[in-house]
């Protein structure tokens, strides 16, 4: 019995300990590239990037949605085929043995990306190509290509707009299926893109002001062209070289603080005014929230405060616990006579307990029990003529 | 009311409106039409070039074309040295076809030890009397990774634009393709042709690539894509060079896309350190004066659009190709060229697409400074203009006037004096409207355009040697011909009834309307031809009956003969060709070969202007 009023005791303080940490329960990535041809190998090298950063920091392929519109690897022009590389050291191959791909090619497309974000898509696709964030999910969208004012273009074809954008976060949010969204978009003007977004619980950081474009870090000589650009390039250098592990503390504000606009050559910008808690709140998320893979338990109303609250229920067992506690040593002291061999107090004081006991819960079992039982009955049994009678029906009516 | 009062003026005051008017409008169109011309190089009109087509990246890779390569030229081209003076001493005197067919097995050789398709191409033209003949040898790099639908060419002629030997430019061509079959980069095929000479060679082989050749010319045993680009490599010296100089004029003033050129520029100039030239002009320090020369030059090369090297043959096709040749003596060795080609071939790997973001009409006036067709083509039109506008002052005035003459100013006067009734001197004009005689003036028109085909035939169809005779045949016709035609249309010669001036003025102004058409719709296609030939045909807007006594007639009329006489084609052929220093015959054969190979049609527009100036004398 103590043992387990112990056993509880302790569940309970984790769950209170937990409900002030990060409450999300699972961490989405989309990662989207928009533009085609060889010239643009830096987008794909960008989004590859930060597809290699997530993955490190333990988001699986499963959770990690992965649009590239073009195949630098394979490309006749690749002077080294099969990798593509977003430093001219190359170092690292972005496009080693390990990389799902989830849209390619022709794929990529505005109807696909909105589709996939609100997840209005058919039946037969693949969950390997859906979204799967419900109301626990933290989800990091990672936007590259080459856009304008309040737009971003799709492989030379098509483009979304700043409002398509804001209402597909919209409707995620309608729909529960994020808790807290981080928006990141590398793209000339980028911070036009976030400024329709109305949904909350989004933080949204773009590469540049309006009228400015953003640039290219450097060209590998060999390769030929650029391979990353500049805004890209300098957070991953911060997700790199700062973020070694999951357990890293260092929050969205250390992040965005890490923004030089003398090595960026553009001015970053970020929203926090859809974060409930504004910026104070917004740069206390860690890193890791949105780009490391967090598994915490689901517990719904975790943090609500009023009478019959969890904190509240959690609370009440806890005294609750206690009370019983003193209530059993003072039967222990009771009984102590009786049974003098108190080396083996649990085991027995559990055992004389037992007549005794059923004054408490059989007493509460008594009153009204048949009435409830029986009204229950003529539920379950008006539903199952509800039911009979609707299938007579039916059945008559075809 | 001042303006008010001007415009009734001139609605009462035909004279003004018909006479007066045109003429100023006409002056004020030329005027500012050449003033326009020469605004151009100032850096508010002019722009400065820039890569419009994303997909170039050019200078953005490293070039490896170094080192070891050059112990390869060195070998290639004694090997190819020994041939040529073989064939030297052998013949005695320098046989060129001996030459080629043991140079070409050389080649051949050379280019399938290095594991490229090589196939060869026989032709042979015959042009004023004189046979051009030979043997193109062309090698295939088919893009190993890529899906072999586009191709990029590569062209070393054994002769020069200039008839000079190209010995490092075919020995260059040859390293560069055992070079570039190593890479696996390519998304195109790379062919490298080997052309016996700079006009002929190139014409026959990209007629023969699109199935356009005549029966003289062989057809092509291998062929790869679509043709994406050409580079024209001329390295005729004997020494290191010190600066590149880029040719892109085409024929028929057709020219390549502007980023091309920008590339070659900026690849030469930025990545390898080598100076662009173009239009041979050397010493460019960017001055006004330094700009228009540079625009002059481009423009001439454009109006009398004729090939100025190999890569211009590629231009009818739609492919655009620039010459790179060497210039004066400097640092920069065959290997600095090498890389430049190869870096330049990068570029034009990379492209997805055909070159269409650039522009293809523009006027250069620096290697980084422009004027592209919006700019510069309202020039032209307004000259073109001007002949529009006087055609249609006359038809206008043939229609209200048909033998008042010399009373029109007093008609015009006494309308300005009574300005109230201004219906009613409208209403008598009105009674005035005559009937148009059309039938003679059109069918005159017509017959001496026509007419403009018999010099265009027998220029065509003449050897060689008896255009200078022809040409001042045709100078004395020219002169001769219009004066007969004067008096046969003036005294009836018992023919017809003498002309009426009416019939002169419709004349005048359907030969102008004609003039002024072709020149606005040439003006789009050629501006520089468009230019010029409006401007030596300016005075014809001006050319009138002069109304005096005897004498003064006689002498204005004779003057204004022999000036048009002096601006007449044959007359500015041969001045020009007495300027210039270059025999007529000379400049015929190249109008003759141009038209008989590369379809030259430049000399047609010229010879055609030739009888818009008969129609209109006297």
């Amino acid at each position: 019995m103590a043992l387990l009023f112990r056993f509880l005791q302790a569940f309970a303080l984790l769950l209170l300990a937990s409900a002030v940490a990060a409450e999300h329960t699972s961490n989405w990535a989309v990662l989207v590239s928009t533009s085609r041809f060889w010239f643009n190998y830096r987008h794909l090298a960008n989004v590859l990037s930060l597809y290699r950063t997530v993955k490190r920091l333990g988001i699986p392929d499963s959770q990690i949605i992965l649009m590239l519109p073009d195949d630098m690897a394979c490309n006749p022009r690749n002077a080294f085929p099969g990798t593509v590389y977003s430093n001219a050291d190359r170092a690292v191959d972005l496009y080693g043995d390990n990389i799902e791909v989830d849209y390619r090619g022709y794929e990529v497309t505005v109807e696909n990306f909105i589709r996939l974000l609100t997840d209005r898509l058919d039946e037969d696709v693949p969950r390997s190509k859906r979204l799967g964030s419900d109301a626990g999910s933290n989800v990091l969208v990672y936007m590259t290509g080459h856009g304008g004012d309040q737009f971003l273009k799709f492989q030379d074809a098509e483009e979304i707009g700043a409002w398509d954008l804001a209402d597909a976060f919209g409707q995620m949010w309608e729909k529960k299926r994020y808790h807290e969204l981080l928006f990141m978009i590398d793209t000339c003007q980028a911070n036009t893109m976030y400024t329709h977004f109305y949904s909350p619980n989004i933080v949204a950081t773009g590469s540049s002001e309006i009228d400015q474009s953003s640039y290219s870090h450097h060209a590998d000589n060999d390769v030929g062209v650029a391979v990353i650009d500049r805004w890209t390039y300098y957070v991953l250098e911060f997700l790199e070289t700062q973020v070694t592990s999951v357990t890293s503390k260092l929050n969205l504000g250390d992040l965005f603080d890490s923004y030089d606009e003398s090595k960026i050559h553009s001015q970053p910008g970020v929203r926090w005014d859809l974060f409930p808690g504004g910026e104070q709140e917004g740069r206390l998320r860690t890193v890791v929230d949105f780009f490391g893979n967090v598994q915490n338990v689901e517990v719904e109303n975790a943090n609500a405060t009023e009478p019959g609250s969890l904190k509240e229920d959690l609370a009440e067992i806890a005294r609750l616990v206690e009370r019983w506690q003193k209530r059993d040593e003072e039967y222990s002291a009771i009984l102590g006579n009786s049974a003098q061999n108190s080396t083996e107090d649990l085991h027995s004081s559990t055992l004389n307990l037992k007549p005794k006991t059923t004054v408490g819960p059989s007493k509460m079992a008594e009153d009204n029990g048949w009435g409830k039982r029986l009204v229950g009955a003529s539920v379950v049994g008006a539903c199952t003529a509800i039911w009979v009678a609707g299938s007579i029906l039916g059945r008559s009516s075809v | 009311m001042a303006l008010k009062s001007a415009i009734r003026n001139l609605r009462n005051n035909p004279y003004l409106l018909f006479v007066r008017l045109p003429n100023l409008l006409s002056l004020l169109c030329i005027v500012v039409g050449v003033v326009w011309l020469l605004l151009l190089p100032l850096n508010e009109y002019s722009r400065r070039t820039y890569i419009s087509e994303n997909a170039l990246l050019p200078g953005q890779v490293h070039a490896y074309f170094t080192g070891s390569e050059q112990n390869i030229f060195r070998g290639y081209k004694k090997e190819l040295e020994g041939l040529l003076n073989d064939g030297q001493a052998r013949g005695g005197q320098k046989d060129e076809a001996e030459v080629t067919a043991a140079v070409s097995d050389k080649l051949q050789s050379i280019l399938q030890a290095a594991g490229l398709k090589v196939a060869t191409q026989k032709y042979e033209y015959t042009s004023a009397g004189i046979t051009h003949q030979g043997e193109n040898t062309y090698a295939i790099i088919h893009a190993p990774r890529g899906d072999a639908t586009e191709a990029i060419v590569l062209v070393a002629p054994w002769m020069t634009a200039d008839d000079k030997l190209n010995l490092n430019g075919v020995t260059l061509a040859l390293t560069l393709a055992r070079y570039f079959k190593r890479w696996s980069l390519w998304s195109k095929d790379i062919i490298f042709l080997i052309t016996p000479d700079s006009k002929s060679g190139t014409q026959a082989w990209i007629d023969a690539y699109h199935d356009m050749h005549p029966a003289s010319v062989q057809s092509l045993p291998l062929k790869s894509g679509a043709l994406q680009g050409a580079l024209v490599i001329e390295y005729p010296l004997e020494h290191r060079f010190q600066t590149l100089h880029i040719v892109y004029d085409g024929v028929n003033g057709q020219l390549p896309n502007l980023d091309l050129f920008n590339t070659a520029v900026a690849i030469a100039g930025g990545q390898m350190g080598i100076g662009a030239n173009l239009q041979e002009m050397w010493g460019h320090d960017d001055s006004y004066k330094h700009r228009l020369q540079t625009m002059f030059r481009g423009m001439t090369k454009q109006g009398l659009g004729y090939a100025t090297g190999a890569h211009s043959s590629f231009m009818p096709y739609h492919i655009d190709a620039i010459t790179l040749q060497t210039k004066g003596e400097g640092w920069e060795d065959e290997m600095a060229l090498g890389r430049t080609i190869e870096s330049l071939c990068r570029s034009l790997n990379n492209l997805l697409e055909h070159l269409h973001q650039s522009f293809f009409f523009y006027l250069l006036m620096q290697s980084n400074r422009f004027v592209s067709i919006g700019t510069y083509l309202p020039s032209a039109m307004l000259i073109a203009g001007n002949f529009t506008l006087m055609a249609i002052a006359l038809w206008m005035r043939t229609g209200y006037y048909p033998e008042t003459k010399p009373a029109e100013p007093k008609d015009g006067k006494t309308d300005v004096a009574e300005p109230k009734d201004m219906k009613v001197s409208v209403e008598a004009k009105t009674i005035n409207i005559a009937e148009r005689q059309l039938a003679l003036p059109l069918s005159l028109v017509a017959g001496l355009h026509l007419l403009g085909l018999v010099p265009l035939w027998v220029f065509n169809n003449i050897f060689h040697q008896y255009f200078t005779t022809t040409t001042y045949i045709f100078v004395v016709v020219g002169i001769i011909l219009p004066l007969i035609l004067a008096a046969i249309l003036s005294h009836g010669l018992g023919l017809s009834k003498p002309i009426v001036p009416q019939q002169y003025h419709l004349i005048k102004s359907f030969s102008l309307l004609l003039l002024g058409l072709s020149l606005s719709t040439l003006a789009t296609l050629n501006f520089s031809l468009s230019f010029m030939i409006g401007l030596l045909c300016a005075p014809l807007s001006f050319v009138t009956r002069v109304q005096s006594s005897a004498p003064v007639r006689l002498a204005t009329s004779s003057l204004g003969l022999v000036l048009l006489n002096l601006l007449s084609p044959p007359t500015v052929l041969l001045g020009v060709c007495g300027y210039m220093g270059v025999s007529v015959e000379e400049v015929l054969t190249q109008a003759a070969f141009g038209w008989d190979v590369w379809g030259l049609e430049s000399g047609v527009v010229a010879l055609d202007m030739a009888h818009n100036y008969k129609g209109c004398k006297e």
